[in-house]
C-alpha cells in the first residue's frame, strides 16, 4: 500500500477514530433520492418510442450495445485498478490512479446517451423480469454513481463507504450489462 | 480535507444528461409532429368524439362479394391479445365490413383505430395516424400495427366474453380495456392530454369512476363511432 495515490490512500487508511458517518448517510440519501427521482420520471414520463439515433451504427439497440459495453470495459478497469490501489493484487505506480479516475468518468459519460435514450423512449418498464430487473439498477446505478462520487469528496469517511460504494455502482453497471446487452446478444 | 473533482465530474455527467435530453426533446420523429414530441402519442384520439375515418381509409372495392368467400371472418366477432413483444394489448371487433381497434400498454400509449373488413383483410387506422393491418390466419388475425415509429407485431385469437373490447367515455374522461381470455386486463384512461393506467374492470358489472364521473364500460362491437 506504498504507492497509494491521494484520495484513495486516505479513505482507505484512515483509522475508525477521525471517521464521520454523517456525510455518509447525506451522500446515501442524496443517491437514493436519484435513483428514485430517476424511476418515477421514467414511470411517469410517456415514453416517445423513439430518441435521436447515434449514427454509424446499424440500429438503435445496436448503438445502445456497443455504448454499454464500452462503459463495462471502463468498469473492469475500474475493479482491476481499485484492487491495486487497495493492494490486493500488484498493481503499482502513479497511473494506476488516474487510469481509475478517468476511465469511471469515461464509463460514466459514455452510459449517458444510453440511459437518456432508455429513460426518454421506453421508460420504467416492468412487463417482464428482465426489463423490471433492468429497469430497476438503470435508477440504481445512477443513485450509486452519485453516493460515490460524494463519498469522495471527503476523507474522513469510514473505510468501508468507499469499496462499498464503488462496488454498489459496479453491480448495477454489470446487471445493467447482462440484462441489456447479454440479452441482445443472446436475443 | 475535501475534494472539488468528484463533484466536477458529478455535474459533468449531469450536464451531459441534459444535454442529451433537450436534443431528444428538440429533435422530432420522423413524421411526428414537430414542436411536441414529448406529448403522449395517443392521447388526442381518445379526446374527442371522432367522425369515422374509415371513409379516409377504406378503398372502395367489392367489399360484399369479397367477404362472402370462404374463412373469411364471422359476421361478429373480436379479437384480443397481447402483441409479440408483450408491450401492450391489442384488441380488433369485426361487425360485418366494419372493424374498430384498439391499442393500449396499461400504462399511458393507446390509440383507437377504425378501419374496414376486405375478405380477409383489415386495415385499420387512427386519427393520429397509428395504423395497423392485419389478416385472417386459420382462426386467428396475424398483423402490424405501426403506432410513432414502432412496429408492434400481434397474434391474437378470438375472445368470447367477458374477454373482449370495452370503453367507457365520460365528458372529460375515455378509457379502454382489453380484457384478456385469462381475465387480465389491459387498459389505459385519458382526460385531456393525460394518459393514465385504467382502474380495474368488472365486466359483470360494467361501472367505473374516474375523475370524479361515474361511467358505464360498453363492449365494442366494431361499428361504433371512436
Amino acid at each position: 500500500m506504498t504507492s497509494v495515490p491521494v484520495a484513495a490512500a486516505d479513505a482507505a487508511s484512515a483509522e475508525p477514530s477521525g471517521t464521520k458517518i454523517g456525510p455518509v448517510i447525506i451522500a446515501f440519501v442524496a443517491g437514493t433520492a436519484v435513483s428514485i427521482g430517476l424511476g418515477v420520471y421514467g414511470r411517469l414520463h410517456t415514453p416517445t418510442g423513439y430518441a435521436v439515433n447515434i449514427a454509424g451504427f446499424s440500429s438503435g439497440p445496436a448503438a445502445k450495445a456497443a455504448l454499454a459495453s464500452v462503459a463495462m470495459a471502463f468498469g473492469v478497469v475500474q475493479i482491476v485498478t481499485a484492487l491495486g490501489i487497495y493492494g490486493r493484487i500488484p498493481l503499482r505506480g502513479a497511473w494506476v490512479s488516474p487510469v481509475h479516475r478517468w476511465s469511471g468518468r469515461l464509463a460514466v459519460l459514455i452510459s449517458v446517451p444510453v440511459v437518456v435514450h432508455c429513460l426518454y423512449a421506453l421508460g420504467f418498464q416492468s412487463y417482464d423480469g428482465r426489463v423490471v430487473t433492468h429497469s430497476l439498477f438503470g435508477c440504481f446505478f445512477y443513485g450509486a454513481f452519485v453516493f460515490k462520487m460524494l463519498i469522495l469528496t471527503r476523507d474522513d469517511s469510514p473505510k468501508w463507504a468507499l469499496p462499498l460504494a464503488g462496488g454498489l455502482v459496479l453491480t448495477g453497471l454489470t446487471a445493467l450489462w447482462m440484462t441489456a446487452v447479454g440479452y441482445f446478444l443472446v436475443a | 480535507m475535501k475534494h472539488r473533482s468528484p463533484l466536477v465530474t458529478l455535474a459533468a455527467v449531469a450536464a451531459a444528461f441534459l444535454i442529451m435530453f433537450i436534443v431528444n426533446m428538440l429533435v422530432s420523429p420522423p413524421g411526428g409532429s414537430a414542436g411536441e414530441p414529448a406529448s403522449p402519442p395517443a392521447a388526442p384520439s381518445s379526446t374527442e368524439p371522432a367522425q369515422q375515418t374509415t371513409s379516409a381509409v377504406a378503398t372502395p372495392s367489392a367489399t360484399a362479394s369479397e367477404s362472402t368467400e370462404d374463412k373469411s371472418f364471422p359476421n361478429k366477432i373480436v379479437y384480443a391479445g397481447r402483441t409479440e413483444d408483450k408491450s401492450g394489448a391489442i384488441a380488433v371487433a369485426v361487425l360485418g365490413d366494419q372493424a374498430a381497434a384498439y391499442f393500449c400498454d396499461g400504462r399511458s400509449i393507446e390509440s383507437w383505430l377504425r378501419g374496414t373488413v376486405q375478405g380477409r383483410d383489415i386495415s385499420l387506422r387512427s386519427k393520429d395516424g397509428t395504423t395497423a393491418q392485419a389478416r385472417l390466419d386459420g382462426d386467428h388475425l396475424k398483423g402490424t400495427l405501426k403506432i410513432k415509429n414502432e412496429r408492434l407485431k400481434f397474434e391474437i385469437n378470438g375472445a368470447k366474453k367477458p374477454a373482449g373490447l370495452y370503453r367507457a367515455r365520460g365528458s372529460k374522461t375515455t378509457i379502454g380495456w382489453i380484457v384478456l381470455k385469462d381475465g387480465s386486463q389491459v387498459g389505459v384512461q385519458t382526460a385531456g392530454t393525460n394518459s393514465t393506467a385504467a382502474p380495474e374492470l368488472n365486466p359483470e358489472s360494467p361501472q367505473v369512476t374516474a375523475n370524479g364521473e361515474s361511467l358505464d364500460a360498453k363492449p365494442i362491437n366494431g361499428d361504433e363511432d371512436l
